[in-house]
Order: C-alpha cells, then structure tokens, then sequence
C-alpha cells in the first residue's frame, strides 16, 4: 500500500471515529439509551457505570478528541512530524481503549458493542498508522500542496 | 599512445569516479536511511513506554481487579450468621418483617446498590431489629424506589430477585445479604452470578422455586408501583421513611440518623402511646 493511499484509509477509518465518538458522546449527556442487539442492553450498563467517566469527563468525549486530533493530524499537509503525530496519537488511543475494554470484560463483566466498535477501528488506526510511520519518507501531498501542484502549470509542478 | 586512446583511457578514469561516487552516494543513503529507521523505532518505542505508563496509572488510579464483591468463603459464613442473628426468628410475609398484629408499620423505601441504604441497614437498623420488631410492636416494608442503580433494568432484576425470595418469606435475608455484600457502586457488580449467590448463602431458600418466581410478571409491576407511590410521597432519595398505626394513615419520618434509631425510637413511642 503506498503512502497516499494509507493516508486516506487512515482518513477514512479516523472519520468513522469522529462520528462513533459524537454518538457515544451524545449518548453520555443525553441520557439516551443507545440501541444494542445484546439482551440487557449491557451498551447502557456500561456507559451509565462509574468507568464512562475519568476525573469527571466521559471517556466519550476524550474518544472524540481523539479521534478529531488523529484526523486533524492527517489532514495536515504530510511530513514526518504529523506522521509521528498521528503514530502517537493512534498509540495513546489504543492504550486507553485497551484499559476500557479491560474494565468491560473483567470489572464491569459485560461487554458494549458501540465500545467494541471504537476498539476495532482504533486498533486499525494505530496499525495502520504505525506503519506509515516507520515507512518514513515517501512523502504524499497534503490536501494544501495537492491543490498547488494541480494547479501548476505543466513542466513547473 | 595516440590521443584518441588517450581519450579513452580519461572516459574509463571517469567512469571509475563516477561509479565510485555513486556507490559511496548509495552507501550513504543507506546509512541515512538506516539511521533514520532506527530514530524511528526509538520514538516508536518511547511513545509505547509513555502510552503503557499512562495506562497503568490510570488503572491504579481507578482501581484494579474485579468489583465483584465476594458472596462464598469464611467472610460470606460470618455475615450469613451475623444475619441470622440480627432477624432470625422473626417472621417474614413477603416484603414485609415483624409480627403481621404490630401496631406500628414502617415502610422502607430503598435501593439495594444505594450506600447510604447500607449505612442504615448496617448502622440503625439492627437496634430497632432488636427493640421493636423482635418484641412484635414494630413491622417493616422493604419498598422498591431507584436512585443509586444507574440502569432501570439491573435495578428491576436485583429488587425482583429480593422479591422472588420473599414469594418464600425470607426477602429480609435477601435484602440484609445484599447490603452486608453490596459492592462499589456503580461497578456493575450486580451481575447474575451475585444475584445467585446471594440467594445460595440462603440455606432454607428453595433455588428452583425462587428463579421461577423471578420471572413473574406480578414482581415486577410491585416494583413499578412502589416507586410510583414513592414518588407520590415526595421521595426522590434513599433511605425513606413513612410511619404509622397498621392500617392508618402514615407520615414521613424526616430528620433520621443512618447510625442512631433515636429518631425511630421517638417516632415509634409516640405512636405507641396514642394507643
């Protein structure tokens, strides 16, 4: 897979977490009970536990910033330093995804498809990210270069 | 030597430089790039040490291991008697404790993950037990009002589970094992295996009866209607408190102390003494 097209799955799989992260988000403060196809709906057990929350915010909401860093990251034109952003990033977020699921199966014994959802995207993200990180220096326009390179004339870009 | 063969010979010094350049270029680059593979995997690395820190804090912080309190071994035998001994011998008709004739009822409201409840249950209760109820003057309802369970469906199935064992008259032993084992709150402890084994430190609870009874629908409406007379009543907190002469009018007991029946004691002798 070349460095481009890394990037944009990364884009791609970053943005579908932005949205999980919004929902559950929505779900903390709302009070809603979110749909779950497992009896007991076990999906709402966990995000109304004492484990939704870490020093008073919901792990929702560090979710969604989360996932808004890694995009904003990778929607920066591309060097080294944003792939290490978005390597560092994807890492911190797997960790943490790690330890909720961990609250999940061993503390709270029951297991949310939303948070299951998030740990499989951001278990891609940071593989992914990984990757393109140690790939190293095969550059891919950002979105501002691109739009300069398109728009140069030919035999300059 | 002619100067064409001269020329020749200058092409091939050439060449030769320019290969050698080239490979010194390529052993460079190699070098560069291996340089920088490694810087790679060292930031790499250092940013996985930081992220497993953090993590591990964070699971110190918020307490590691699992919340599910322990209903079997020497401490499950040390409450089952220290139960045993507060409310054996009392008799038990469904939710309620204490000898049908009292003349004064009071009614409970409560929520079995509720701490506060605990602290009551722990605390003042085992005095009035011991003053009131055991001597026959004194009956308490156990009533269902939610406020610490933080998922309607858990808090239905943990205070029909009381319920169901008191279709065999010993919701009390049920109720007293909860909050003598309650766990964290909000930890999700209240799972299907606490619930069973709660009831198995019952000895004279009928297992196959009481899990069939769990499924009846009348339970469960029991728990509606006891939180919608809660609400009626103005409560919106646990433990509360209504008091009266059987089959009178009651009032809530307001001002009470988790740890001192003085304030039931109050209450109760004044009842007692308008006969």
């Amino acid at each position: 897979m070349s460095a481009q097209a890394l990037r944009k799955t990364l884009i791609v799989f970053a943005a579908i977490g932005v949205c999980l992260g919004a929902y559950l988000t929505y779900v903390h403060y709302s009070g809603v009970t979110p749909p779950c196809s497992i009896k007991g709906n076990p999906c709402s057990q966990v995000q109304k536990s004492k484990y939704s929350e870490l020093v008073g915010v919901p792990v929702a909401l560090m979710g969604l910033i989360g996932y808004i860093a890694i995009l904003a990251s990778l929607l920066a034109p591309d060097s080294e330093r944003m792939r290490f952003a978005t390597m560092a990033f994807a890492l911190g977020g797997f960790g943490f995804s790690m330890y909720l699921t961990y609250r999940e199966l061993f503390t709270l014994h029951k297991i949310c498809e939303w948070c299951v959802g998030s740990a499989v995207i951001i278990t891609i993200i940071m593989c992914l990210s990984v990757w393109r990180f140690l790939l190293g220096d095969t550059p891919s326009p950002g979105p501002a270069e691109a739009t300069l390179d398109q728009s140069a004339p030919a035999g300059v870009a | 030597m002619s100067s064409v063969d001269e020329d020749q010979e200058d092409l091939t010094r050439k060449e030769r430089r320019e290969q050698a350049r080239a490979q010194r270029k390529a052993v460079e680059e190699a070098e560069v790039a291996s340089a920088a593979r490694k810087r790679r995997l060292g930031q790499l690395g250092i940013v996985a040490a930081v992220v497993i820190v953090a993590i591990v804090v964070i699971l110190i912080a918020t307490g590691g291991g699992s919340s599910t309190p322990t209903t079997t071994g020497k401490a499950s035998e040390e409450t089952v008697a220290l139960v045993n001994s507060e409310i054996g011998g009392i008799p038990q008709n469904g939710n309620t404790i204490g000898n049908p004739n009292a003349p004064v009822t009071i009614q409970y409201f409560g929520d079995l993950e509720c701490p506060v409840c605990r602290e009551f249950t722990l605390g003042a209760l085992p005095t009035i037990m011991q003053q009131w109820v055991k001597t026959g003057k004194v009956k308490i309802e156990y009533k269902s009002l939610e406020t610490a369970t933080r998922e309607p469906e858990v808090f239905k199935t943990q205070q029909v589970a009381a319920l169901a064992a008191g279709k065999q008259n010993l919701m009390w032993n049920y109720i007293e094992l909860f909050y003598h084992q309650q766990g964290e709150e909000g930890s999700g402890y209240v799972t299907e295996a606490y619930l069973q084994g709660l009831a198995k430190q019952i000895p004279a609870l009928n297992n196959a009866k009481w899990m069939s009874a769990r499924n009846e629908a009348a339970l469960s409406s029991q728990v509606e209607a006891e939180g919608q007379a809660a609400a009626s009543a103005g409560f919106n907190g646990t433990p509360s408190f209504l008091i009266g002469k059987t089959g009178g009018g009651m009032q809530k007991l307001e001002h009470i102390s988790l740890t001192d029946p003085a304030p039931f004691n109050e209450a109760i002798e004044k009842l007692l003494k308008e006969g």
